[in-house]
């Protein structure tokens, strides 16, 4: 076997001259013009290449490893095929992507909205063929990236601001972090029961009222990061600036997609079930505020 | 000597050990011997066919690091085609050694926080990009990324980096990691005006590393 030559050959024994005529050890496949007829017979079968072990070559028997693969790769894909379809069943993949299609952009422009919402026009949402249009091309769609970056840069901003007041440790973190994932899950199944206890017919999905429940982190990001650099006096002026922009960007974005009978000229016809509607989006413009102060000043001592 | 291949213009000697490869063309018309004699020690031939089985490319891991290194720089896509978690493992190895010079051991949290960044990077860039990468891929980018980082606690090994300088530093490595793994990212996943949202969580998960080096 060639393996077995080449590692006889290996130890720096001196062969005696016997071996330089007709060497039958070749280890390397002759590729010059056509196999030399001084070959002996036997070897050009088994002359590997040196690095190329052969993985059939373990199992005694080939056909068996080719089925064995074959079926091994088989019964993977199946099985990913199903962990997809029962993830797709709780949490839509192509919808959760829309929410994602964004650029620096609007990444920016939607920020300075959020900031500084009294300035814009137009409210409304465009749509395209009946779909709405991705957070590329229309400022006013909602994004899902913007409140889970801002959630994070929250809770990291939170263990820093406990950090620099020596209060920090790890069990602190994680309650800073779970108290604020479970009011938002509360303010999003109070929103959801409310919308269907109206019978309210929009078109807003779960990730839509999660997307504007999210932005208030980043009034919550902006209130700490004043507080921790110019005190108490920074961290109320910019809880109030940035509640009024936010109760503001609410009211305005909300107003579009819950009140649904609006005249053609755009103004809301005042009856019964759009006061209700009204109530109801105005209830949610001012938890925001409450919810930012309650998850915020334990941070700013 | 050993003679281990035998043609007629090819000959494999084997001789203290070394290996000697010997080509001699032989030219029809000038009928004149020129001779090309290489000669290889045996140890690297050996280690390069470990290599090689193992799957290791020293070329793409040197390429992959100068590219780190530049990260203003333009780079193609493709170099992050297979998969290598060598360097990676070697870098959280390397920081997490450095660190453990300085007197802080946090080995644990090192491969804790890699991990569950990678995952979060792993998902957000599934979401966000239409071509699908594998964890291994998104693994791979962000440890190569590390190694500023790295660089970083080292210097914290000597000096104290708890001043303004250290924390100008640490700013500018973070920025320096987070820019290269965007850039990498951008470049392979063919996403157009998206390098500044991808290098935001890259600076969140290497500004952590850095707090870890820092404090």
């Amino acid at each position: 076997m060639a393996h077995q030559g080449y590692r006889q050959n290996m130890k720096p024994r001196a062969r005696g001259p016997s071996t330089m005529a007709g060497d039958p050890n070749q280890l390397f496949e002759d590729t010059s013009a056509g196999m030399p007829p001084s070959q002996p017979g036997g070897y050009p079968n088994q002359s590997y290449d040196m690095g190329n072990f052969s993985v059939n070559n373990i199992f005694g028997d080939s056909v068996v490893s080719d089925l064995a693969m074959a079926y091994g790769s088989n019964l993977a894909n199946q099985s990913k095929e199903m962990v997809n379809k029962e993830i797709n069943r709780f949490m839509p993949i192509n919808k959760l992507k829309y929410f994602f299609a964004v650029d620096t952009k609007y990444v920016v422009k939607k920020l300075a909205l959020l900031m500084f919402p009294y300035t814009h026009q137009n409210w409304e949402v465009r749509y395209s063929r009946d779909s709405p249009l991705t957070p590329r091309c229309d400022v006013n769609a909602p994004d899902l990236y913007i409140p889970s970056m801002a959630f994070i840069t929250y809770i990291l901003l939170a263990g820093m601001a406990l950090g620099i007041q020596k209060r920090f440790s790890p069990e602190v973190l994680g309650m800073c972090a779970s108290t604020a994932l479970v009011w938002i899950i509360i303010e999003v199944l109070a929103l959801l029961l409310c919308l269907y206890l109206v019978t309210v017919h929009t078109d807003l999905t779960t990730f839509d009222i999660l997307a504007y429940s999210g932005y208030k982190y980043v009034g919550m990001i902006l209130s700490v990061l004043f507080g921790l650099l110019f005190g108490k006096d920074g961290y109320y002026v910019a809880l109030a600036w940035t509640s009024c922009a936010l109760m503001f960007f609410i009211v305005r974005s909300l107003r579009m997609k819950i009140l649904s009978t609006v005249s053609s000229e755009g103004m809301v016809s005042y009856n019964a079930k759009n006061q209700i509607r009204l109530y109801i989006t105005m209830a949610t413009a001012l938890f925001q505020p409450v919810i930012i102060y309650w998850l915020t000043f334990h941070l700013i001592r | 000597m050993i003679k281990l291949c035998f043609s007629h213009d090819l000959q494999v000697l084997y001789f203290n050990n070394h290996i000697f490869i010997l080509y001699t063309p032989l030219n029809d018309t000038l009928q004149a011997e020129t001779a090309a004699l290489v000669y290889l020690p045996l140890d690297y031939l050996l280690m390069s066919f470990v290599f090689e089985e193992l799957g290791i490319n020293f070329q793409h891991i040197q390429q992959k690091t100068l590219t780190v290194l530049n990260p203003l720089k333009q780079t193609d896509g493709s170099i992050m085609n297979e998969t290598d978690l060598t360097g990676p493992v070697v870098f959280c190895l390397a920081l997490g050694t450095t660190l453990l010079l300085a007197g802080k051991v946090h080995f644990g949290y090192v491969y804790g926080i890699s991990a569950l960044g990678c995952l979060g990077m792993y998902m957000l860039l599934n979401l966000m990009s239409r071509i699908e990468v594998s964890c291994g891929c998104v693994a791979s980018v962000l440890g190569y990324c590390l190694l500023p980082m790295v660089s970083l606690s080292s210097f914290a090994v000597f000096f104290s980096l708890q001043s303004i300088f250290g924390i100008v530093l640490a700013v500018i490595v973070i920025g320096w990691c987070s820019l290269s793994a965007s850039k990498i990212f951008v470049a392979t996943l063919a996403m157009d005006g998206q390098q500044l949202l991808i290098a935001y969580p890259c600076a969140l998960l290497y500004g952590v590393f850095a707090l870890l080096t820092v404090f």
